[in-house]
Parts: structure tokens; sequence; C-alpha cells
């Protein structure tokens, strides 16, 4: 039971850890101002992580995302900066183009049966060759001028004070629904039903840290709109991972790919499908990060694989699939982003950031091995 | 006489349910082929497991004597370094490396750190030589074919002096005249003094080679018998037993013994004859694309309500079968299958289902079941679509009330649908395998060893389940290993050999002496 729960606060107990450190050495960092750019940072790796989340379940792995999250955000920028096409239109256009790569890359896997660690690393390099030749190795601003764009404003703009406190209100109201007619269903089939105290005593943690972030966010402009992005992405990989046969059979394959094609699914459009949704992601991902830093550069993306797959190891997802939940990975996901915002808060050297984000990704798969052997 | 080599006492190995050996003893002279017999399960692999020392010293009960003091393997090591060589059908080969580094794997000749590859393949050429093989050291192993390869080891296993070769099954993948070739050599072995323990489902090759015979039986030394004693027929009657295990569930058995009980429906069968459920005509299939045929000319029809058991030696092609009619194994080369009265070519398991053919595989860990997952996730995995409401989403509490319904009729012993398959019995994993086939409801039924590992409870109500299948007016095809189950319950039994049918049995005639003597290829002699 100590064990059960020690696992279960593991990770609330590493983010609490490493906010408290960098919130002693600097105070800012636990500011309106810093907890937003934190919170713009963590919708954007989060993101990536969810898709790679539903790679992971299936058993495989995508090494090709940062790259790709460069080269879609470079087509776009490139088509409304270059060629001056309307936002919605260049990112119609550069969201196609990811589904296509993603699709033909999972095809490639399960058709020819090369292996994704292979074709992704492949993809890793080809895109970014791509992505540098799209944007000629320089610098492409997401809008022209000053104007401000459906791209641009993915990092940029905030709700106003007042629809953001409604939307949190929304989320909690719905938040406890959820979790009334869950507990009723359970009851309803005779399963144990958790005890009313720790429904409610979840259900108040959790609105109280909804209300307060709001809050907090409210202090310096707002909700910014990328964390909207995330929570609809979020919600979308929810249900499909728990309440469609889809995210099933990912479980299933992930689980046991043998037992799963003899049980009738088709294995191989389901890994199809589920790569073809990561390009989704790619996308999604690609607009933020790109909007992120203002315009397409060269480093737009880079490492993000990597960030994206310890957000999900740390999460609890396992690399030999079959195993994670989408809330495991979101708190993965902030805890990677709190640590490398606050080395960033605190001007540490690049070299140290890269040697700390290769001990936590080292930490995270040791963690993943230790447990998976249980 | 000569000298006892090798004794065992009292051998005792259990697992955790099941006893694999019971009180087993029998030894072994200098110079002397020794065959064991028995059918599959009888206890011959784990016989040898425990000489070769992969199951360790003190794991088992009783004692192993080498030259007449007590000894305990730890480790395959142990047993090498005491001169015992076993050679299994898994070859400890590496295909990359050549003949002459996998004769002295692990031991090459050197010159100070470097391998000294002259005096190697010298010496190797030399060993070679003395086998009579024109084999060149230099050639990679995966060059070779099986035979061959079997030969390496033996000549590995000479040349690291070892006094005593375990052979299981060596002729199992071999061609009549690399056969020959290698009882030519074991024969020469045993002139020189080697002593050989010799494992076959073969009894020619038995009756050819082997000085002496210890029959095995559920786990029990049975008898030891000089070949010159016996006959064919003896052996078999050895290695199946007068009387039929009494585990086996009387109401059950009586159905075999006498007319069938149900011989009311059966005469209204007879009188308006069914058209079949699955009828296979002349099918011919291949395990991949230009390796010749491992199925040959395989015919038969199985009607609805119909048990048809399917029975055969290890690696007679019983699993192969019902896998390629599932869609999941091999290359069609020739014949037909016709389900419901439909041709059916079996491209996928996907669509075997969606055609109302249901598989309960063998090996339910590694093909029938997600472990890690919850007993409902498992049993619903081949019949989601059915709970699919609205845009793609799975109506949860349809879905439970169903593997609910499942799980209460099959009584799976576990805490709820939501325990962790992994951590159930194994009876109650076949159950849970059992239901989710039965879950899309087919109309025939294929069930690979459904009761091996399970207990004799579990058994018992996976007879039943089986007996309910087919009065359902589901055909049940029923492979096992197991002849009393297959007597028990089928009401005509195919008996494969090497891919062929080696006899057909309808009920009445189904003597478990005939039924071996078919597996075995001995259809006539019998």
């Amino acid at each position: 039971m100590n064990a059960k729960l020690l696992r279960h606060l593991a990770l609330p107990l590493a983010l609490l850890v490493v906010a408290a450190f960098f919130a002693v050495k600097e105070p800012a960092y636990l500011g309106p101002r810093n907890l937003t750019q934190l919170v713009v940072e963590f919708s954007i790796v989060g993101t990536l992580a969810l898709g790679m989340f539903l790679i992971l379940l299936a058993g495989q792995i995508d090494l090709s995302v940062g790259s790709g999250v460069g080269l879609i955000g470079g087509i776009a920028a490139v088509l409304v900066f270059q060629r001056g096409w309307p936002a919605p239109l260049a990112m119609g256009a550069a969201f196609v183009a990811a589904l296509g790569l993603w699709t033909a890359m999972g095809a490639l896997i399960v058709r020819q049966r090369i292996p994704s660690f292979i074709i992704t690393l492949g993809g890793l390099l080809v895109f970014k060759g791509l992505f540098w030749l799209v944007i000629q190795n320089s610098t492409v601003p997401v809008a022209r001028g000053d104007a401000e764009n459906l791209i641009s404003r993915l990092t940029t703009y905030y709700l106003p004070a007042g629809v953001g406190l409604a939307l949190a209100i929304g989320v909690v109201l719905a938040l406890a629904l959820l979790a009334w007619r869950g507990r009723a269903a359970r009851a309803a089939h005779g399963l144990g039903a958790q005890p009313w105290g720790r429904v409610v005593a979840r259900w108040v943690s959790v609105a109280t840290a909804v209300v307060g972030l709001v809050t907090v966010f409210n202090a310096f402009r707002g909700v910014p709109v990328s964390l909207l992005v995330l929570a609809a992405t979020a919600g979308a990989v929810f249900f499909l991972t728990l309440h469609t046969p889809f995210g099933r059979y990912l479980y299933a394959i992930g689980g046991n790919e043998e037992a799963a094609a003899l049980s009738g699914i088709a294995v191989e459009r389901v890994v199809v499908g589920a790569y073809a949704l990561m390009g989704v992601v790619v996308a999604l991902t690609g607009f933020m990060s790109t909007a992120y830093s203002g315009a397409s550069t060269t480093t737009v993306g880079d490492l993000m694989e990597l960030d994206a797959i310890a957000a999900c190891v740390i999460g609890g997802t396992a690399l030999r699939g079959g195993r994670g939940t989408v809330g495991g990975v979101l708190l993965g996901a902030l805890i990677m982003t709190a640590l490398l915002n606050g080395m960033t808060l605190l001007a540490v050297a690049p070299e140290i950031k890269f040697i700390a984000r290769g001990l936590v990704l080292t930490l995270a798969v040791w963690a993943d091995v230790r447990l998976g052997r249980r | 006489m000569p000298a006892v080599l090798l004794e065992a006492r009292s051998l005792t190995k259990r697992f955790p349910g099941v006893t694999a050996l019971r009180d087993v003893s029998f030894d072994l002279r200098a110079g002397e082929i020794h065959a064991l017999c028995g059918e599959n399960g009888a206890g011959k692999s784990t016989l040898i497991k425990l000489l070769a020392g992969i199951h360790p010293h003190g794991s088992y009960e009783g004692e192993l004597r080498l030259d007449g003091r007590a000894v305990g393997f730890h480790s395959v090591r142990d047993a090498e370094a005491a001169g015992l060589a076993v050679i299994t059908q898994e070859l400890a080969l590496v295909d990359e490396l050549s003949v002459a580094e996998n004769i002295f794997l692990g031991r090459a000749p050197r010159r100070g750190l470097c391998v000294d590859w002259l005096a190697m393949h010298r010496r190797a050429a030399k060993l070679l030589a003395e086998f009579g093989l024109a084999i060149s050291p230099e050639a990679p192993v995966r060059t070779l074919g099986i035979g061959q390869k079997q030969l390496i080891e033996i000549v590995r296993a000479m040349d690291k002096r070892s006094r005593i070769l375990v052979l299981d099954e060596p002729t199992a993948a071999l061609t009549a005249q690399e056969v020959a070739v290698l009882l030519d050599h074991l024969r020469r072995l045993r002139a020189q003094g080697t002593a050989c323990i010799y494992i076959s489902h073969k009894l020619d090759e038995v009756f050819a080679l082997a000085d002496r015979i210890t029959v095995l039986r559920d786990g029990a030394s049975i008898a030891t018998l000089a070949r010159a004693e016996v006959t064919v027929p003896l052996v078999i009657r050895h290695m199946v037993g007068r009387e039929i295990a009494e585990l086996f569930p009387r109401r059950i058995l009586d159905g075999a013994a006498a007319p069938a009980p149900r011989s009311d429906q059966r005469g209204e069968r007879a009188a308006a004859p069914v058209d079949p459920v699955l009828s296979v005509r002349g099918l011919t299939v291949a395990p991949a694309k230009n390796s010749p045929p491992f199925l040959r000319e395989i015919s038969f029809e199985l009607r609805a309500g119909e048990i048809l058991g399917i029975g055969g030696l290890m690696g007679a092609g019983r699993t192969e079968l019902l896998m390629h009619l599932f869609g999941a194994w091999g290359r069609r080369l020739a014949g037909e299958v016709t389900l419901c009265g439909q041709t059916y070519p079996a491209p996928t398991p996907r669509e075997s289902i969606a055609r109302g053919l249901g598989l309960v595989t063998e090996d339910r860990k590694r093909f029938g079941l997600v472990l890690d997952h919850s007993v409902g996730l498992n049993l619903s995995l081949s019949n989601l679509g059915e709970f699919v409401r609205r845009p793609g989403r799975i109506d949860g509490s349809a879905e439970f009330r169903r593997n609910q319904a499942l799980f209460d009729a099959l009584r799976i012993k576990a805490p709820g649908q939501d325990a962790r398959v992994g951590g159930l019995s194994g009876g109650n994993q076949q159950k849970v395998v059992l239901g989710k086939a039965l879950m899309t409801e087919p109309r025939v039924m294929m069930l690979d060893e459904p009761t091996r590992g399970i207990d004799i409870g579990a058994k018992r109500e996976v007879y039943e389940l089986i007996r309910r299948l087919a009065t359902d007016g589901r055909g049940v095809v029923l492979v096992s290993s197991e002849l009393p189950e297959l007597i028990g319950l089928s009401d005509r039994i195919i008996m494969l050999h090497e891919g062929r049918i080696g006899g057909e049995f309808a009920q009445g005639n189904f003597a478990q002496e005939k039924l071996l003597a078919a597996a075995m290829g001995h259809a006539r002699a019998a």
C-alpha cells in the first residue's frame, strides 16, 4: 500500500521538488510572468508528447518529430512571409504535408517491416535537410511586419480575464460532473465505488489548482491560448485511448502484438493511424513552436523528440508499449518543462542544459526498465 | 556386462501444480545406446533438462550418480565438464560463424592474445575428416543443412571428450538419407565406447539403433526393455498404458467406451445429413514462399454439433493446420477450404473471425492474451466493434455487461473483470482466451491444446465447455496431445503424421494403441 501510494505521489513530489528548488534560487520563477511563459512552453512540449504517447503505446517510436516540428513550422512561415498566403491557408497546406509525411512513414514501417527506430531516424535527418532547404538557412518570421495572424497568435494571444475565469469554472464543473458520473457507473456495475471523501478531496484539489492558475495568469495577461490547444489535444487523446476501439487496439498491440493480430485486430492499419495522428500533432506543435520563437530558424524543434519521449517515460509510459496514461504524460511534460524553463531563467549555460536533459532522459528510462521488470 | 556410467535414482521433479517426473530410475552403461520413449508430456524433456543441468541440482528430488559417485549439476557447464553433452532440437550453433569457430566456440586455440586461426582450421579439418564429413572448416554454419549442423554439434561434443551424448529428437528435421548418416555415426561412436541417450518418436529408428529402451509415461519410468526382447506394438502399449488415467472425468469417458450418449441426435443427423460447416479438401501448405510443403493433402469435413479431434506427435502439423485455417500461418499451395458453404481463402485472422471462425491458441501467454491488461479488456478485444455507439465511442456499460455475463458463465475465478490477466492461474487464463473467442459467436471453434498446463478441476470445466459448444450446434475442432482427451470428447479423430493424415477413426474405434500407431506412421503395422 505504501509502495503503491509512493508510486502515485512520486511525480507530483518530483514536480514540487523541482519547483521549490528554482523558486528558492529565483523567486521570479513562480511569478505570473514566468509561470505564463512556462505554461506556453509546457503546451508545446506537452502537445508533442501526447502524440508520442500514441506511438509509444503501440510499441513504436518516432525520432523524427523534432525535425518535423521545424519543417512544418518552416513551411507555414515561408508560405505566409515569402508567398504572402493568408495564415489559415498556409497552416492548412503545412498540415496536409505533415499528415502525408507521417502516414507515409507509418506505411513504410508496417508494410516493409523496417523498424520504426530506423525509419524515423532517417526521417530525422531527411526532415532536417528539407527544413533547412525550405527556409534556406535563414530566419523567416511567421508574420509580415508587426501584423498578428493565426500562427503568431498561437503563443501571443491571451484570453481576457473574464473569459479565462468563466472557462476555468466551466472546466471545474465539468470535472465534478464526470467524477460523479464515473462513480455512479462503477456503483451501478457492482464495482467497489471510491469513498466520497476521496472523490471530493481530489476534485477540490484540482479545482483549486485550476482556478488558482487562472488567477495567476490573469495577474499577467490572461490564459495563454496555447494552453487551450494542449487541453483540446489532451482531451482528444484521452477520449481516443480510453473510449474508442482504436485506442484499445493501440494498448493491445503494444501489450502483445501477436495476440492482438490473432484477436482480429488490423495491426497495420492501427499503427499507420497512430503515425498519421502523430503527423497532426507535429503540425500543431510546429505552428506553436515556430510562433514561440517568432520566426522559423534552423534551431526550431531541435531535440524536441527527446523531450517528448522523456515526458512520456517520466509519466509512466512503457517504452515497450501497452502501458501509460494521458495524465502521466502531461505530468511528465510539466516536469520536463519546469526543469528546462528554470535553467533558462537561471541563465544556466547551454552545455550544462544539454547534460541535464540527457541525465533526466537516462534516469527516466532507467526507472522504466526497473519498474517494467516487476 | 559393461560398467554403469550414469545412474538416475528415484528422480522426482515438481513444477507448481504438476509433477513432471515421478520416481524415475534408469541407468546408462558405457558403449550403450539407450532410447527413451514416451508420448508428448511423458517427461522426457524434463528428464533431459535435469541431466543437462538446466534444472539445477537441488530443484529436484532423487540422485544422479556418475561412475558410481553422486553428482549434482548446477548448470549446463557443470554437466559438460563431467562429460555430458546434450544436443537438442534448438541447435546451439552460431549461424554466422564458420564451422571451425563453432567447433571451438569458447575454446579457440590461441597464440598469445590472438586466435591461432591456422591451428584451429587444421584441428577442425582433422576432426571433420575423422567423421568422414566433407565440409570445409571455413564454411559459415548458416550454409549447412540441419543434418550437417547436428553432426557439427556431435563433432564438438566429441572434441570436448564427452563420454555421454544425449540426443533429443535429433532426426525430427532430417531427410531419410541424413538420418542414415547420423545413425551410422552413432553406431561408430558406440563401438568406441561412447554412451548415448537417444530420444525419438520414431520407433523404427529406435529399433534400428538402441540396445535398451526405457518407456516413460505420465512422468514415471514404466519399463526398461532390451531391444532384442520387444516389438513395436509392445512398446506402444507400454507408452499408452492399458488403463486410461483416472484423472479423466467419468461422465465423458463413458461417451467413448459405451455407445454415444447423444445417439438420438445422431439418429436424426443420419436421417437428414447436414452440410458440413467446414470442409477441407487436398490442403497443401508451405511455411513460406519457396519452401517445401509442410502440410500435405489434408482433407476432412466437420458438421455442426460435431467435435473433430486432431491428434499427432509434436511437430506433426496440428497447430500449423489450425493457424493456417485461421489465416495466420503459411502459404497455401493447393487445396480448398469451404466455410459454411462458401469457399474461404483465409487471408487474415480478422477476416476469419468475421466469417465465423474462432481460434483458441496453444500458447496462451504468447498468442492469446495481453497479460498486462485486465480480464475485461482481454475478453472484449475481438469484439469491440459491437459496443461502438455514436461517433466511435465504446459503450462501457454494454461492454461491461457482456464481459460480466461471460465472466460468470465461464466461472472465471478472479477478483473481478479489472483483475490483471497475468496474475490468474493457468486454467482461468485459458477461460479468458476461450471467452474472447466465444464472444465473437463463431460457427466453428478451433481449440489448440485447450487444457495444457491447467489443473484437473479446471480441465473438467473446460471439457464441459467444449461439450456445450457442440451441443449448441457449433462445429468444434479439438487439437490435443492427450489421447484420453481426444477419445473422451471427440466424435471423430484424425491423427496427423508428418504433415499428412496418418489415419482417421470413427467413434467406437478409438483404441489408444491404434491412434498412437497412426500418429507414428505405423497405421498398418498396428
